[in-house]
């Protein structure tokens, strides 16, 4: 009689000790975002998306499984159906946090890898412990050009460099210039701290290998008052192209002061920054009509991974959709949860060689990147950028062709 | 009367086994070094903001030198990182002597505006030099050539570079403290003026810690980049990192040998472990966590947590006739 009780008991004692372990396979994955500090913002809205992520191949959805198949729910296949967990950190904005929190999540809470950190700087540091500890990391938004040349094995980019988006204008405007409208003199305004004066130089060269000519270059400081005085040197030379670079206050004031002195190029492009700002769009859409720019992200055709994405993130953030920067971060995020699917492990050597093997076509991309396909140094080399134009108050894709949603109208109408 | 020595032995043997007793934890091995390396900052400010009184609120110059010449050491010279530590302290001497000739004749508050006026302008300079990695800042060695590059997977060489190097700059503070010179220094601090009609040559005394400071914090600079291999005009002349130096020894308590210790080893564990389980939540609870232990501390014990282990002999055994305690200094 004891004895039949003891077995059963020890059978249940198997059982609720088995049941759990297969129950509960959970692949945790690390995410060293910026929840506090300048960019708190921007961090903010990446976590967001990266919990949409998480529900998305936990629980799934019916109509984004039908074109990602990470989306039928029930956690990772590949793990028999491991469900994923995201453990979030917050960077402060400081090298040294980032750190701090990436040693963190690997020797504490075992992340099977890491997504991080949007501010070049951090990732510095960051994928710096990772690639001590061997963990796979894998980044979606820093743009510094050194981070893939140090070496490393363990780190992966996602997203393009600087010089990525110079080549996309200099493709676009050679496009342009083909079908017969005029780039002879190309104007480039910009701030004149670090942001602009390194943009403005990496497109001057871009263009100048490219055989298109630059021919004056405007510097100002963001933060002064007034900005006739370089309106007033683009209305005397009239270029057939202005590019700006700036912060969202001076761009509203240069938008003001163009149509005060009612003057405007034929093209006019602004790469992204103060001008992609929803600040700017909404103050002074209406008086910047055609205005180009650029984004990875562009909601697309209706069905597409971009648009259903897009508009569960809206349900989830309360209206804001996704953007230039929380598409390339959950771009990064579904490019680690497919290779540890694919995997089938979480050893991080095999992760990192699922990595390394990584090709994602064009239409599974969040990010309107041509595709995801690592080189040796862990650059993506499908990185890519789309041309977007302001319509309506509202940026829309226009170039490439082959993922443009709408067509492209020029010359530029401003007001 | 022998629990005054076995409690300093019993935490001496603590620090210094430490990092064996935190083998489990890379986590909490690593914040050891990380209070240590906080303490040489603070310890260093010590000496001209504790003991002289004079308080500089720029210090990170000092932090920021020490850190960029050994990045420019390896970046330009391609030597190991720790090779530009000694060029970090003599320009930071050099440095020091300049700023501190003519701001050093201000006084009280003034002082510590021109320290940051001083702190703000060298990171806006590095900021536009190329020669320094501008904007976008330099990395320190990518992966270890040699032993000397002093990049670790363990904390523990940190943990025990630091601690000597700490104890080494205690070391001199006490000296410093026990002689002609701290004496000058106190006298500065209580007032100027009758240390002056007393004979002491404040300016020059004053110019001496100023120096002394900011070649001790240039070391600390440098250390840091050759734990984290990374340095930007923000992370190295920040001014939230002079900041932590002036609260972290005002905490444990300003012109106290062990005080910024004090102060480093409650400031540092608070922020890292309430950055590491308020900080996912994305709502900035860290700081306000953080703000609020440092108002009650400065609420109730002003003088910095020492100040506690202070007045308890003289509460404890008020008849004590004397009560032998030559190198305390003044409980303010």
């Amino acid at each position: 009689m004891i004895k039949t009780t003891l077995l059963a008991g020890a059978a249940l004692l198997a059982l609720a000790g088995a049941t759990p372990v297969l129950a509960q396979q959970v692949v945790k994955i690390g995410a060293v975002y910026p929840l506090s500090g300048n960019s708190a913002s921007t961090g903010n809205y990446a976590k967001m998306a990266f919990e949409m992520g998480v529900d998305l191949i936990n629980n799934g959805n019916a109509d984004l499984a039908k074109v990602f198949p990470l989306a039928k729910g029930g956690g990772l296949p590949g793990l028999k159906g491991a469900k994923l967990q995201l453990v979030i950190a917050d960077n402060q904005g400081t090298p040294q946090a980032g750190a701090n929190q990436t040693l963190r999540l690997i020797t504490e809470e075992k992340v099977a890898g890491l997504v991080c950190c949007y501010q070049s700087a951090i990732t510095v540091t960051a994928s710096a412990v990772a690639e001590k500890y061997g963990v796979p990391m894998i980044n979606g938004e820093s743009v510094a050009a050194n981070l893939t040349e140090r070496g490393f094995k363990w780190f992966f980019r996602t997203t393009p460099v600087a010089a990525d988006f110079a080549t996309a204008y200099l493709t676009f405007l050679k496009e342009q210039k083909a079908a017969g409208l005029k780039t002879d003199s190309i104007a480039i305004v910009h701030e004149n701290t670090e942001y602009g004066n390194s943009v403005s130089s990496v497109i001057a060269d871009a263009f100048a290998k490219g055989g298109l000519n630059v021919t004056m270059k405007i510097p100002y400081a963001a933060n002064g008052p007034d900005v006739q005085p370089q309106v007033l040197q683009l209305k005397e030379k009239n270029p057939d192209v202005v590019i700006f670079i700036s912060y969202t206050q001076d761009a509203i004031l240069y938008a003001k002061t163009m149509k005060e002195l009612n003057w405007k190029p034929p093209i006019l492009i602004a790469d992204d920054g103060g001008f992609n700002d929803p600040a700017f769009t909404k103050q002074m859409g209406p008086v910047t009509e055609g205005l180009i720019s650029r984004s990875v992200f562009a909601q697309g055709k209706p069905g597409s991974v971009a648009a259903i994405m897009d508009e569960i993130y809206k349900k989830k953030t309360g209206g804001d959709g996704l953007d230039d920067v929380s598409a390339r971060a959950l771009q990064a995020f579904f490019v680690l949860a497919d290779a540890i699917n694919r995997a089938g492990s979480t050893e991080p050597a095999k992760v990192q060689a699922a990595i390394k093997a990584t090709n994602i076509k064009a239409e599974e991309c969040v990010a309107g990147y041509d595709g995801v396909k690592f080189d040796d140094k862990g650059q993506n080399t499908l990185a890519s950028t789309l041309v977007t134009q302001l319509k309506n108050s509202n940026y829309v894709a226009v170039w490439p062709k082959s993922r443009a949603t709408d067509p492209l109208v020029l010359p530029y109408k401003g007001w | 009367m022998s629990a005054r020595r076995i409690v300093p032995l019993a935490l001496l043997v603590l620090a210094l086994i430490y990092p064996v007793l935190t083998m489990e934890s890379a986590v909490y091995q690593r914040m050891g070094a990380l209070v240590l390396l906080a303490a040489i900052g603070a310890s260093a400010w010590n000496i001209v903001g504790g003991y002289a009184g004079q308080v500089s609120v720029g210090h990170a110059v000092f932090f920021g030198i020490g850190a960029y010449s050994s990045v420019v050491a390896f970046v330009h010279l391609g030597l190991p990182p720790i090779a530009g530590a000694p060029l970090g302290m003599a320009i930071s001497v050099g440095l020091a002597a300049l700023i501190g000739v003519p701001t050093l004749r201000l006084s009280g508050h003034y002082f510590s505006m021109a320290t940051i006026a001083v702190g703000e302008l060298v990171r806006v300079l590095a900021s536009t030099s190329d020669f320094l990695g501008g904007a976008q800042g330099l990395g320190g060695p990518p992966m270890p050539r040699t032993v000397l590059d002093l990049s670790f997977l363990s904390a523990m060489p940190y943990y025990y570079i630091f601690l000597v190097v700490l104890a080494g700059i205690l070391g001199l503070t006490w000296w410093i403290e026990r002689g002609r010179m701290g004496f000058y220094l106190r006298a500065i601090k209580d007032s100027e003026r009758a240390a002056r009609s007393l004979g002491v040559s404040a300016g020059r005394y004053k110019l001496y810690a100023y120096m002394l400071s900011g070649a001790f914090t240039s070391v600390a600079g440098s250390l840091y980049l050759c734990m984290f291999g990374f340095i930007d005009p923000e992370s190295g002349f920040g001014i939230l990192i002079s900041v932590k130096m002036v609260v972290m020894a005002a905490l444990g308590g300003a012109g106290q040998l062990f005080g910024p210790l004090v102060g480093a080893l409650i400031l540092v564990p608070l922020e890292e472990l309430s950055n590491s389980y308020l900080g996912g939540q994305g709502a900035g609870i860290t700081y306000v966590v953080y703000g609020a232990i440092i108002v009650i501390i400065a609420r109730f014990l002003p003088s910095g947590l020492l100040s506690l282990f202070e007045r308890k002999p003289v509460v404890a055994q008020p008849e004590a006739a004397k009560p032998a305690n030559p190198a305390s200094g003044h409980a303010d």
